[in-house]
């Protein structure tokens, strides 16, 4: 550090010559009455723009602006990098919708395929647990075709009901 | 026969005998005299800081009276953290580089006078003379390759040779008017004080 300090002992010497610039004579008598007529005129109250309080309250903020406005190729880096985050964050937030589709699907083909009554009506339950059936209390819906909601386990016959129609008048 | 003039009384009562703290309360408060008294105190350092910075009377009279004001403003969010002094300074320091990276391309110097004393620092003398002779070059003009070459660096390294160079402030407080630690602070003394010296190399010997 000291032999820092020498290497520019004469650039130093040089920079004393800033401390003799003064203003004109007589320039600091009226500067704080300059400032105070200002203050009483009505600017002391107005409103500090963002950025003021911004330079006050959050420095750092204030610089990382500073840096985008002077720095357009930063301000550009920071908008792609937000465009990626939202897509990942689009691409994630679909995930979940078909995990479960995987999972159950997985499930479905290891096991028979419980009915929806069997999986959503408790008393069933044991029932079901004797036929084979695994019960569950999580609220999926089958992926088995909807024919075989209302078939029997291990039944093969369809049911067949009669349905008749009647012209209104009749 | 030594004629010693009377040291004058200070009353703590009125705003020039009084504490920084109990001034910013006032002033805080609204009191306009409290506040004068404040930029009594700070208004020099305040101009010359930003007159460094700017090599032009208008715009550092302009920026040192703004500075003041915002900071008026910007009293109620003051929570004391550090002093008055190095929060205002820290509000010039922003002010005049924002001003400067917006004018970047217009730059106009308007110098200031050298005083009296400056033909007689022997500092000086001894750059123009004895190690320059046949350049005959005067203080005037020295002072405005200096101004040129200073306002070659970029703001963050000027503001670091001004404040400590010039104005003499501390490593540890620059850093805290900056708002950056106090290894960049060096850093950027070292590189700024590189580049000035070769800006001004035909008028300086390094060792």
């Amino acid at each position: 550090m000291k032999n820092s300090e020498n290497n520019f002992k004469e650039l130093r010497q040089l920079l004393k010559l800033k401390q003799h610039e003064i203003p004109p004579p007589g320039y600091f008598n009226h500067f704080s009455d300059q400032v105070i007529s200002r203050l009483q005129s009505g600017e002391g109250h107005g409103a500090q723009s963002l950025t003021d309080r911004l330079n006050v309250q959050a420095p750092w903020l204030a610089s990382l602006l500073r840096v985008f406005e002077t720095q357009p190729g930063v301000i550009g880096g920071f908008a792609t990098s937000l465009v990626v985050l939202l897509v990942i964050g689009v691409i994630i937030s679909e995930r979940p919708d078909s995990m479960p589709n995987n999972i159950l699907t997985a499930t479905a083909n290891s096991q028979p395929a419980p009915s929806l009554a069997s999986v959503t009506n408790p008393d069933l339950g044991g029932a079901a647990q004797a036929s084979g059936i695994v019960a569950s209390t999580n609220p999926v819906t089958s992926l088995q075709p909807v024919a075989t909601l209302f078939g029997q386990p291990g039944g093969s016959s369809t049911l067949f009901q009669a349905a008749s129609f009647s012209p209104a008048g009749n | 026969m030594i004629m010693s003039e009377p040291i004058p009384s200070i009353d703590p009562n009125k705003p020039a005998g009084m504490l920084e703290g109990d001034l910013v309360k006032l002033a805080r408060r609204g009191d306009f005299s409290a506040y004068d008294e404040l930029v009594k105190r700070y208004q020099q350092r305040i101009y010359a800081t930003i007159y460094h910075m700017t090599s032009n009377h208008e715009d550092a009279n302009d920026l040192a009276q703004d500075s003041f004001i915002k900071a008026f403003q910007a009293l109620p969010s003051f929570k004391g953290g550090s002093t008055f002094y190095t929060w205002l300074y820290r509000i010039a320091v922003n002010k005049t580089i924002n001003f400067l990276k917006q004018r970047k391309n217009r730059q106009h110097i308007s110098l200031n006078d050298l005083d009296f004393n400056a033909e007689h620092d022997p500092d000086l003398m001894a750059l123009i003379s004895d190690k320059t002779p046949v350049r005959e070059v005067g203080l005037t003009e020295l002072q405005q390759k200096l101004n040129a070459a200073l306002l070659k660096l970029s703001e963050p390294h000027r503001m670091v040779v001004v404040l400590h160079d010039v104005q003499g402030v501390s490593h540890e407080e620059i850093a805290e008017m900056m708002n950056c630690n106090i290894g960049t602070v060096r850093s950027r003394l070292f590189y700024a004080r590189q580049q000035l010296q070769g800006f001004l190399a035909e008028y300086i010997n390094p060792a």
